[in-house]
């Protein structure tokens, strides 16, 4: 079936369908070993079960972090390089780290009311959190608003470099401002401080929702390659506007005023 | 090495020249324009008008509030001063600039100077008003004035580079603020902790220590990035 096929063309194509079926399952593994791992995990002592939304919100709030650095390096690769595939990865990467910021967001808020008494507070953190999660969304915006995409790519990657300097001062926040927010227990100097069954049980679910984002992100750019593509088919292939060979007559000595 | 340094020297020297003119030009233009100042200031104090309505006409919180409402204003309406129509060259000024051989780095201090005078304007003539309605304590004014420079500085380069970035798009108008608010809290926090800090008798040093490091970051960012922004005008 496969004899008028080259053998190079086989085997990226077999490298390819193996990506596409091996990152959905070890993703699928790992969210399933996550999920066991937080039912598995003891409760908190004073939370009780409610603790386990940590499972997800602290997993959400480093993809954040992860996926806005990727775009910061990504940005300074098309400032570099120039290359179309790296503003495709710092697009794909702002677009599922603004998903996961606002889901640490609402996360956070769903934990706050029994536990804080309040949807939201006006803690450091929150507020540095929500901050950063508008930078993204304005990052977004821009790219929506520019048609060009050369155009698009270099604006996009200038602030993608600029809003960053979000990141620091959320993870910070809680160090400099101590308020009610807890400060960092994993990344930080030191031994972690949190039961270390907890502990495992977090890891297991980074890992796991590092994956999602790595799915997500691999998603993304697949698809915005393929509408690179068709936009630029399209465009080769646009028949020509009726008249546009016609050109308004031109009284002589008039300048071109474009 | 001694040569290089000279020219070095010399190099800063034309750089600084140009964002000068690019500065004054820019001035020129809002006096013939009327665009900031007439405009936005009335618009701000409108709002520091309003925000009373709102929130009730309890003079003891008026008072608690006062400064807060008035950075507040301040980075709202500021914004608008930073991204005002007439801040952004039409294409044919910038190619014309850079035939005359006008770096954009010297571009975009040029306009962060002319925004960062027209904000200290902006803040002067706020403040009065915010003084006369809110009657907040004056205690510690005199750490008002590095505080209203620096939050200009701060303002002013943030605003000038969204601008930038939003040149020519039909959305600018509301897109440049939404790229500029969430990164100028920093601003908002120092403005309003140098006032708390100033009123009870605390040194508000630090603030302005991180206002200065705030503002040379987003230059320094700014001046940086002209020449990759002043690409996608072309």
């Amino acid at each position: 079936m496969t004899a008028g096929i080259p053998t190079s063309a086989r085997v990226v194509s077999t490298a390819r369908v193996g990506r596409r079926v091996w990152l959905p399952a070890a993703t699928a593994f790992l969210l399933a070993l996550g999920l066991a791992a937080a039912m598995a995990a003891p409760p908190d002592r004073l939370q009780g079960n409610l603790q386990r939304l940590m499972y997800v919100h602290v997993p959400a709030a480093w993809l954040a972090y992860l996926a806005f650095a990727v775009t910061f390096g990504a940005s300074l690769a098309w400032l570099w390089r120039r290359r179309p595939g790296a503003d495709r990865l710092a697009a794909a990467s702002a677009e599922v780290g603004v998903f996961f910021t606002g889901l640490a967001l609402v996360l956070g808020s769903v934990w706050g009311k029994p536990v804080w008494g309040v949807w939201w507070t006006w803690d450091p953190r929150l507020v540095t959190t929500a901050l950063l999660f508008f930078v993204y969304l304005g990052y977004l915006a821009l790219r929506r608003a520019v048609a060009d995409p050369a155009v698009r790519a270099r604006r996009a990657a200038v602030l993608g470099v600029v809003a960053f300097v979000q990141v620091p001062i959320v993870h910070l926040s809680v160090v400099w401002w101590r308020a009610l927010h807890q400060p960092p227990t994993v990344l930080k100097p030191g031994d972690p401080t949190i039961d270390h069954a907890m502990l495992a049980a977090l890891l297991v679910n980074v890992a796991a929702f590092t994956a999602l984002y790595a799915l997500l992100v691999a998603r993304r750019l697949e698809l915005a390659r393929l509408q690179d593509e068709a936009e630029r088919l399209l465009a080769e292939g646009e028949p020509p506007l009726a008249g546009a060979a016609v050109t308004p007559p031109r009284p002589e000595g008039m300048r071109d005023r474009g | 090495m001694r040569l290089e340094r000279t020219a070095a020297v010399a190099g800063a020297g034309v750089l600084a020249r140009h964002a000068l003119e690019v500065a004054a030009k820019d001035l020129r233009v809002e006096v013939r324009s009327g665009e900031a100042l007439p405009v936005i200031v009335p618009f701000g104090a409108a709002a520091l008008l309003l925000l009373p309505v709102a929130v009730g006409a309890d003079l003891p919180l008026l008072r608690q509030a006062g400064w807060g409402m008035f950075w507040v204003v301040v980075l709202l309406f500021g914004t608008l001063v930073t991204v005002r129509g007439t801040a952004v060259d039409a294409p044919a000024q910038r190619d014309l600039l850079a035939l005359l051989g006008v770096d954009p780095a010297a571009r975009f201090a040029g306009q962060t100077l002319a925004s960062a005078l027209l904000l200290v304007a902006f803040q002067a003539l706020l403040a009065p008003v915010a003084v006369a309605l809110y009657d907040p304590g004056l205690a510690g004014w005199r750490w008002l004035w590095p505080t209203v420079l620096l939050v200009a500085v701060g303002l002013a380069a943030l605003g000038t580079l969204a601008g930038t970035l939003t040149a020519g798009l039909p959305a600018r108008g509301t897109l440049a603020p939404l790229l500029v608010l969430p990164l100028s809290v920093p601003l908002l926090l120092a403005g309003t902790q140098v006032a708390a800090g100033a009123a009870s008798g605390r040194s508000p040093v630090v603030w302005l220590l991180l206002l200065l490091a705030v503002d040379l970051v987003v230059v320094a960012a700014g001046v940086l990035a002209a020449g990759s922004v002043e690409e996608t005008s072309r």
